[in-house]
């Protein structure tokens, strides 16, 4: 169960939606713009609730958030697939609640869940190719680019059925650059590929966006949305809670350091609270169980304070590091006050 | 010239759907029903091969039937295009709703008349000489194809509507068995059946496609033929507007 010592957690203390500018453009015009976008399947509860923002041709825009978050609803609601409730959305200047086709004929979509024809991989992305009305000797060069891109070609005769799930992966997201496209939506798409697959992916993004693409991206892998996106958008509960570049989200901490520390649990109960009690009220502090994470100006003089605690309480500490804010800090800090305002824990 | 968008889906469904095993169950099933039964029972009535053999019989029927294949060919589209994610992923490709569902039903269409002509063509084999004109063939296909349409549209509307494999799978066996055996493509309506049987008979819209497949075959269409075929056909329409409907409203994806 998680907890947050002191009357400032580690989130409270640093709003990120106050200082993140939620609809800014960075360069270049916006191919997608939302403006209070919601949306509710039942009627009752927002899947979507007043999500704001813009999106620059040829940049990368991560959205960052756990299940349920609301990531594949916006991107669905952005690919066309529902229409939103309320609120005002473009994409390509167009809009997707009566003008989905124009929408669609212009953008690529790596979907969540698993899709594939009863055929083989290049029976896979040569139909898909047809699909899309990319001639035969196109088609023909991609699909043999691409078998050799995504490491495809011993199984490039099975058929989907005969496939592990990472080569069923492989397909869904080679297939998708069978075709031309402005801006490509991809949903976790790095879900079942390998280490080295998943950087095969990602340099191929890279690769696209270089000559002018501009992608959608959702993930929950912080390493990720890192190395790729241009700006990120931390969502919860259909809302943005954070939206920035990577670099000015972790700035945001750039002067502080982390400390995680973990206590045997036998002593937990003794050494937490005056761990607490040591740094004060107002201390950036965050506890799961017997696990501790501080944000720190001048680590020396916490790990003076610490050893000191430790002295003092007897207690035994199993895990103790010192490190740079993440982009997983950011993500983390940004959720939890959420949470805290709702009350859960 | 740019390949039109329904064209395109056509051409896909029929790609992905003609794997061996889908072609075994389409024309071999059929073709063993013929084969099997049609030998079989011939057996039991005495007489050859001649035309008025029960496999002369049944042959018609048997086309008939492929209206009833044709249909669970396009519920089983939709069925799979939902359950692997490919429906999703064309919705969310340049295609339309309505060119997607379009595109499942002619292709239903196509099977069902193609799967027809190999059947009239393994009839004529067994049968030898049959005395089918133009007006035959017509009214054969004619009848067929409304049937794949009508029960295209069942069978989607089914597909839209279920949320499980067994659900759907459980549905489409008993349905095919109903349609099929109370219907006339294995044996004639009498007035010696159960009541029950006999209305079951008189409703099922096989029943009318058989007769006309048959009269077309022995060459002797009737009027009757035309109003089964106008009943047949305004079932039809509900029958499709319904599945629209439900199509529509379904989820793109069971995930």
């Amino acid at each position: 169960m998680n907890a947050s010592f002191g009357g400032r957690g580690l989130g409270t203390g640093a709003n990120l939606g106050d200082v993140a500018l939620p609809g800014t453009v960075p360069n270049g015009e916006p191919v997608i713009s939302a403006d209070g976008v919601r949306h509710t399947y039942d009627g009752k509860h927002f899947a979507l609730d007043g999500v704001s923002f813009s999106v620059a041709r040829g940049e990368v825009f991560g959205l960052l958030g756990r299940n349920g978050a609301g990531k594949s609803t916006l991107i669905k609601a952005m690919t066309t697939l529902i229409q939103p409730t309320s609120g005002t959305l473009r994409v390509l200047g167009h809009d997707p609640r009566h003008e989905g086709r124009r929408i669609r004929e212009r953008i690529g979509v790596v979907q969540q869940s698993e899709s594939f024809e009863f055929t083989t991989v290049e029976g896979n992305l040569d139909l898909y190719g047809f699909l899309w009305r990319v001639p035969k000797p196109e088609r023909t060069r991609r699909r043999e680019e691409l078998i050799d891109r995504f490491g495809l070609s011993d199984c490039r005769r099975r058929r989907s059925f005969d496939l592990s799930g990472g080569q069923k992966r492989r397909v869904q997201v080679a297939r998708e650059f069978m075709h031309d496209m402005e801006i490509l939506f991809l949903d976790e798409p790095t879900v079942g590929l390998d280490v080295l697959m998943r950087r095969v992916l990602l340099d191929s993004i890279r690769a696209e966006v270089r000559r002018g693409l501009t992608v959608v991206f959702t993930t929950h892998n912080l390493e990720e949305a890192d190395y790729l996106c241009d700006r990120i958008a931390v969502i919860d509960q259909g809302r943005i809670l954070a939206l920035d570049t990577v670099a000015n989200l972790k700035r945001l901490y750039s002067g502080k350091r982390t400390i995680d520390l973990t206590v045997a649990a036998a002593d937990a109960e003794r050494f937490l609270p005056a761990l607490t009690a040591a740094f004060g009220p107002s201390s950036q502090i965050t506890t799961d169980g017997r696990s501790v994470v501080l944000l720190v100006d001048d680590p020396k003089a916490a790990l003076a304070t610490i050893v000191e605690l430790v002295q003092r309480t007897g207690a035994q500490l199993e895990w103790f590091t010192v490190r740079q804010n993440t982009l997983e800090d950011v993500f983390l800090r940004s959720i939890r006050p959420e949470e805290e305002n709702r009350g859960r824990p | 010239m740019a390949v039109p968008n329904l064209v395109r889906l056509i051409y896909r469904n029929t790609r992905v759907n003609t794997d061996p095993a889908s072609l075994v169950i389409l024309l071999g099933l059929p073709a063993m029903y013929l084969v099997f039964f049609g030998f079989g029972f011939q057996s039991l009535t005495g007489g050859g091969a001649g035309p008025n053999s029960y496999l002369s019989f049944l042959a018609p029927g048997i086309m008939a039937f492929q209206a009833v294949m044709a249909g669970t060919v396009g519920g089983s589209m939709l069925w799979a295009d939902r359950r692997w994610g490919m429906l999703a992923q064309l919705l969310v490709g340049p295609f339309t709703r309505f060119e997607y569902l379009f595109g499942i039903m002619l292709t239903s269409l196509l099977f069902g008349l193609v799967g027809a002509a190999v059947m009239l063509a393994i009839a004529i084999a067994l049968l030898g000489a049959t005395p089918v004109g133009l007006l035959g063939v017509l009214a054969i296909f004619g009848a067929i194809a409304l049937g794949s349409i009508f029960f295209g549209s069942m069978m989607l509307l089914i597909s839209a509507l279920v949320k499980s494999n067994n659900a759907y799978n459980s549905i489409q066996v008993l349905l095919i068995f109903f349609v099929n055996f109370a219907s006339t493509v294995f044996y004639p309506f009498s007035a010696a059946l159960p009541l029950a049987l006999r209305v079951l008979f008189s409703i099922n819209p096989l029943t009318y496609i058989a007769d006309t497949a048959r009269n077309g075959y022995r060459a002797t269409l009737a009027p009757i033929n035309g109003y089964e075929m106008l009943v047949l056909a305004v079932e039809t329409a509900v029958v499709l507007f319904l599945a629209i409907r439900a199509y529509l409203r379904s989820d793109v994806s069971l995930e």
